[in-house]
């Protein structure tokens, strides 16, 4: 069994060139098929520069497809990708370098929206161990209806430092729609909701799972 | 008595005695080897292991046909994946019960729609891809598709122009396009 090590290692080596090539060949030939020649190419530069950064490169090339599907035109769609990128690579810069893929997505968009840059990091350091996926699209959404994103970011770092779970998140998220709706200033009903949960949460000894409502689920 | 003489004959004697029978009988013999059989040759262990000497036999011509197998395989995998014509994955609307999709479910109350689609990242923004299927005699157009694990973007577009959120869904805040995406985390626990 030792013996084939070696000869796994080196056809690992050999092979994943290969599948590489494949990579980068399979995104051009998708860029191709959809967009004008001169926007696949450029495209298809900043995908090679993220994949060869350790990026993720789908959401590149699905920002590509979207200006393509809205009507951008091709300064558009490559400012799109663009920045998409160069969000994913700060992203992980301040979720550090082990961050799971889909977590450098929802925080390139948070960046996107303008949340700053130590919030993610706070984030991460409030949930050292969990995904931070949930936490980093609640924010994203709160900022999206209108929550300043300092204030944003300091309702859901607290949460998630008290140990908010992701349905708790979620819950909060809604009673925060529920009083935005309701006529709530953004700001005050995000601070409102989560001292109320805190208020719960110490008051329970618990992690305040009936603090929101319920939620509607789209995915088991 | 010449030196040499005396010295080829204690060199004979020697070799008379390595001659002879040991004073160990065959079963003795046997089971010094079948013991010397049975112990294993200590290896490196661990990470050690990977940079330990180790000696290993291989016949040229195995090698050389190595070699060429992995070159073929190589081959075959760029050729597999690096073609043209590869094709742009879709979504399959029943596709099979595995790990790696989930089942997904959307809804919109449209009235007056005549055609809803959902368009994302998941069947590359093509609005044709992906139509909402009218449910019965109301206003609501619902679409039931698994997803691969992860987080998409998706809009509603309604009558192939009117590109709309999904008003029950987290917003993305970049908006790079104009207005905010609709997110879906597809994650098999609290998803969204």
């Amino acid at each position: 069994m030792n013996r084939a090590l070696p000869l796994v290692a080196v056809l690992v080596l050999m092979l994943a060139p290969a599948a590489r090539a494949g990579d980068e060949a399979s995104d051009e030939a998708r860029l191709g098929a959809r967009l004008a020649p001169d926007v696949a190419r450029q495209v298809a530069v900043l995908v090679q520069e993220a994949r060869a950064a350790g990026l993720p490169t789908d959401p590149l090339v699905a920002r590509a497809f979207e200006g393509a599907s809205r009507g951008a035109d091709a300064a558009g769609i490559v400012g799109g990708v663009r920045r998409q990128a160069g969000a994913q690579a700060a992203a992980r810069g301040a979720l550090g370098n082990g961050s799971q893929p889909d977590e450098i997505v929802a925080g390139a968009s948070a960046l996107l929206a303008g949340v700053p840059a130590d919030s993610l990091a706070r984030l991460r350091l409030a949930r050292p161990g969990g995904s931070l996926v949930i936490p980093l699209v609640v924010l994203c959404d709160l900022v999206a209806r209108g929550v300043p994103a300092d204030a944003a970011s300091v309702a859901v770092v607290t949460a998630a430092r008290a140990g908010a779970t992701d349905n708790v998140l979620l819950r909060i998220r809604e009673r925060i729609h529920t009083g935005i709706e309701n006529g709530g200033a953004p700001a005050g009903t995000t601070g409102e909701v989560v001292r109320q949960w805190l208020r719960v949460t110490a008051g329970h000894g618990r992690h305040g799972e009936g603090a929101g409502g319920e939620s509607k689920r789209k995915t088991p | 008595m010449d030196p040499e003489r005396e010295e080829k004959r204690v060199d004979e004697r020697i070799r008379a005695a390595y001659r002879q029978p040991s004073a160990a009988d065959e079963p003795a013999r046997e089971r010094l080897i079948a013991r010397l059989a049975s112990e294993r040759t200590p290896r490196a262990s661990g990470l050690r292991g990977w940079f330990a000497v180790r000696e290993y036999h291989a016949r040229p011509v195995w090698v050389f046909a190595t070699l060429v197998a992995v070159l073929a395989v190589g081959s075959w995998l760029g050729a597999r994946f690096a073609g043209r014509h590869a094709p742009i994955a879709m979504v399959p609307v029943a596709g099979p019960s595995d790990a790696s999709t989930l089942p997904v479910t959307f809804v919109l109350r449209a009235p007056g729609a005549t055609r809803v689609a959902v368009v994302g990242d998941f069947n590359n923004w093509d609005a044709s891809a992906t139509p909402m299927a009218h449910s019965g005699s109301g206003d609501l157009w619902v679409l039931n598709v698994r997803l691969p694990r992860g987080v998409h973007l998706y809009w509603f577009v309604l009558d192939g122009s009117e590109w709309r959120p999904d008003p029950s869904a987290p917003l993305a805040a970049d908006g790079s396009f104009g207005g905010h995406n609709s997110v879906v985390v597809v994650n098999g626990g609290s998803g969204l």
